[in-house]
């Protein structure tokens, strides 16, 4: 019976259209979002703190090096960063050779157990660590830390440069919230969960002002939420 | 199903006089949550619109009572009614088994249905997903929210249990298998409700006994939450499937020409398909490893395989019976459907709704757009196509079926009625279509004021007032289709059933040689559709001025 019929009505022909959303595979595929599930470094839904620090396999970069900041240690990196970097009128303004010296005092012994720790509390991966030790430090990027809280970010204002490579740790303070960049045409959403250090590496290619804005509802004061961050030219004098 | 089977309207009507008495109880207070909820979800749209300034803890309690009116009550209250209603009907004149349970379940669910309304009402607004977090200055609040959802869960289970013993308690009359397809299809999706249920107890459960200082703080809601949420909406997804299914059959007199055990393994598969594609909705959450959520995005792919294949299904077997019954060969036979009965054009609108919704899910599953789309209004822009447009519609035209056969009644203004899914689906796609391209440019999914002093781009505000203009068409049409639906539960007219326009195609078999280009054509455009959002997604994804490597959504360039 089956057989006889136009093929548009068979049982076959039914099951195979079922999976036609699957053929969607082959765009993620030209954007170089579909790797193979398991080409990836693999870990489960862990509850420690932080997250890999890698970009997927495919174009070869930093492998999945699970960061190890704990909240504390979060905390006190972002009090030392605003205390360090703040500037008169209240922006903080992260001095890319200031982070170096800073970085550099506090990792400069390599190799013994005890420098060792103190770099995967800073949420050092085994890669960076020997690319460090390799490159003198000269391309590592700038460390920033931004706290959302009810209802605000600390610090409110960066002042930040194009072309530098920052790497911007993140943490709710209290509920979780957003830390949000509008980026003139569509924004980069950031969910941040209370007590858990997010982290990536950033570069902005273009100047400009970007809003900071929380995503997810957190209270009244949801609404008013907000920082800014001010990106020059990284040329004296630069190109904005 | 068996030609010796009354139809759907005259085995309702000869259900048992209690069973119709719990039946109109269901689907009034069902209405009533509509009704309720859509004034809300009118007035926090014109709140996102920027017309109404509201300050921002009444805003955040419109939310929550849209929200949890409409979602939850409205949604499972219509599905428990539906599901009693037609289990009866399968069972065809005995009525309910264990119709106590069914009693006990629908006071349960009404004390929820006040609990929640209540306690959204007063205490501090928690959204929909009654997050402790929020609450934690006010632990009763959390606690009564958390108990509503307990007891609306508690009432879904028990009645569940009353339909599966109806649907289990006699074999189907007229054939050899024990269970006809929507016997089968109601068995799943009760047991389906069972499950959830389950899952709500999980989420719900810590919080009520954290506000009763007898628990710890229930830090683990938001993991447990999610898990319920999955489910909850492919349950009214899978719903609307089995409605469609048997209202075709009412409409047209088609059944499924593939095999009812086929129909089965389509419903069955549910169970299959969604529970490991449920990540998602995770993919922002910073803990989450890349490669869980690369995992997450290629099973995600899979969700829909059950809503199209049962699609197909309906719309082969009823494009094969069109054609052979059609002289004029072609699409003619579409034209040859009772377009004139509402109940045909709110499938017909809820199809392409589904359509619709499915294109953009589809979108939002790529994990590494995900930062580019998640907590924005695409979300609610997206979602409005499935819940209003596909579920709502579908409910809806169940109910200008069930209820006139339930009381008697002759359905209220058809002609009227017959033009409301157009214009309710004209409503959601200027509200979806400023939705989401308002979430494409990164426009905040729960924040009412987005002025941001000024910071923010004024496009934002020209599409929030376009979702605006949107709500208000489609709160229009469906506050129509509700009065005109919910007359059939009061007007007496005297013993008349439905006597709306039909077709019967179902009397002889389709021709052999009968192609069916409609369902497969659709699918093709959607897939299409998906892949030029998608496409849009990684353009505005890739254009933005910002390297980001690690974190949520991996890196871009
Ligand atoms: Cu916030």
């Amino acid at each position: 019976m089956s057989e006889n019929r136009h093929f548009t009505t068979r049982r076959s022909f039914i099951t195979g259209m079922g999976f036609g959303a699957v053929g969607l595979y082959g765009v993620w595929a030209a954007y170089g979002a579909a790797p193979l599930p398991f080409s990836t470094h693999h870990e489960g839904l862990h509850d420690g703190h932080g997250e890999p620090a890698e970009a997927v396999g495919h174009e070869g970069m930093v492998h999945g090096a699970r960061l190890g900041m704990t909240p504390e240690t979060f905390r006190r990196e972002h009090a030392a960063f605003v205390d360090k970097f703040k500037r008169p009128d209240g922006s903080v303004e992260p001095g890319p050779q200031a982070a170096i010296a800073h970085d550099m005092s506090n990792h400069l012994m390599m190799g013994d157990d005890t420098a060792t720790h103190d770099m995967s509390d800073h949420g050092m991966g085994p890669h960076e660590m020997s690319h460090m030790s390799h490159d003198s430090g000269t391309d590592q990027p700038v460390d920033l830390y931004l706290l959302a809280f009810m209802w605000g970010y600390n610090p409110d204002t960066l002042r930040l440069r194009t072309g530098v490579r920052y790497r911007l740790r993140m943490m709710a303070d209290d509920i979780t919230h957003g830390a949000s960049l509008q980026l003139g045409t569509a924004s980069r959403i950031i969910r941040l969960r209370p007590d858990i250090v997010s982290e990536q590496i950033i570069t902005f290619t273009k100047p400009g002002n970007v809003l900071i804005y929380c995503t997810v509802y957190c209270g009244p004061g949801h609404d008013r939420m907000q920082g800014k961050i001010i990106v020059t030219g990284s040329e004296p004098g630069g190109q904005s | 199903m068996s030609d010796t089977m009354p139809s759907l309207t005259d085995r309702i009507a000869a259900l048992p006089g209690c069973d119709k008495t719990l039946a109109r109880v269901l689907f009034g207070s069902a209405l009533l949550a509509l009704l309720l909820g859509l004034g809300f979800g009118w007035l926090t749209a014109l709140g996102r619109a920027g017309v109404t300034g509201f300050e921002p803890l009444l805003a955040a309690r419109l939310l929550t009572l849209h929200g949890v009116t409409v979602f939850f009550y409205w949604l499972y209250l219509a599905q428990a009614a539906l599901l009693l209603v037609l289990a009866g009907a399968e069972q065809n004149c005995g009525g309910l088994a264990l119709r106590p349970l069914a009693w006990v379940g629908c006071v349960l669910m009404l004390a929820g249905f006040a609990v929640s309304e209540i306690s959204s009402i007063i205490g501090t607004p928690l959204l929909y997903d009654g997050g402790p977090a929020l609450g934690r200055d006010d632990p009763a609040a959390v606690g009564w929210f958390s108990l509503g959802y307990l007891l609306l869960g508690a009432g879904l289970a028990v009645s569940s249990v009353s339909v599966i013993a109806t649907v289990l308690s006699r074999p189907n009359s007229g054939t050899s298998e024990p269970l006809s397809a929507v016997g089968f299809a109601l068995f799943a999706w009760a047991g389906f409700l069972i499950v959830s249920a389950i899952a709500s107890v999980n989420a719900f459960l810590p919080s009520v006994l954290w506000a009763l200082g007898l628990g710890a703080f229930p830090a683990n809601q938001p993991t447990e939450w999610h898990i319920l949420f999955h489910n909850l909406h492919y349950l009214p997804l899978m719903a609307t499937v089995v409605v469609w299914y048997v209202l075709v059959q009412a409409l047209t007199g088609v059944s499924s020409m593939h095999g009812s055990r086929f129909s089965k393994i389509v419903f069955a598969s549910y169970l299959l398909f969604v529970p490991p594609t449920s990540l998602y909705h995770m993919f922002l959450e910073p803990n989450l490893a890349e490669g869980v959520r690369v995992v997450g995005s290629l099973l995600s792919l899979f969700v829909a395989v059950p809503t199209v294949m049962a699609f197909l299904i309906i719309v082969s077997s009823l494009e094969a019976h069109g054609r052979s019954h059609s002289s004029s060969g072609g699409f003619s036979w579409v034209r040859a459907l009772p377009w004139k009965n509402p109940v045909m054009s709110a499938i017909a609108c809820s199809a392409l709704n589904l359509a619709l919704g499915m294109t953009f899910a589809f979108v939002l599953i790529q994990e590494k757009v995900a930062p580019l789309l998640s907590d924005t209004f695409f979300v609610p822009g997206y979602f409005h196509f499935f819940a209003v447009g596909t579920v709502s519609l579908s409910f809806l035209a169940a109910m200008m079926v069930v209820l006139p056969a339930l009381t008697g009644t002759l359905p209220w203004r058809p002609s009227l009625l017959n033009r409301m899914p157009a214009l309710i689906s004209v409503g959601l796609l200027i509200f979806g279509a400023a939705g989401i391209a308002a979430g494409f440019v990164g426009v905040p999914r729960r924040t009412f004021d987005i002025s941001y002093g000024g910071d923010a781009p004024a496009l934002w505000h020209t599409l929030m007032s376009a979702v605006g203009i949107g709500g208000t068409v489609f709160a229009i049409g469906l506050t129509v289709l509700v009065i005109g639906v919910a007359r059939s539960l009061f007007q007496k007219i005297g013993d008349v059933t439905n006597q709306q326009p039909e077709v019967s195609w179902g009397n002889t078999p389709a021709r052999a040689s009968a192609a069916a280009w409609v369902g497969p054509l659709g699918v093709l455009v959607m897939v299409l559709a998906m892949a030029v959002f998608t496409v849009v997604a990684f353009e505005l994804m890739n254009a933005l001025p910002l390297i980001v490597i690690g974190g949520s959504g991996g890196h871009s360039h």
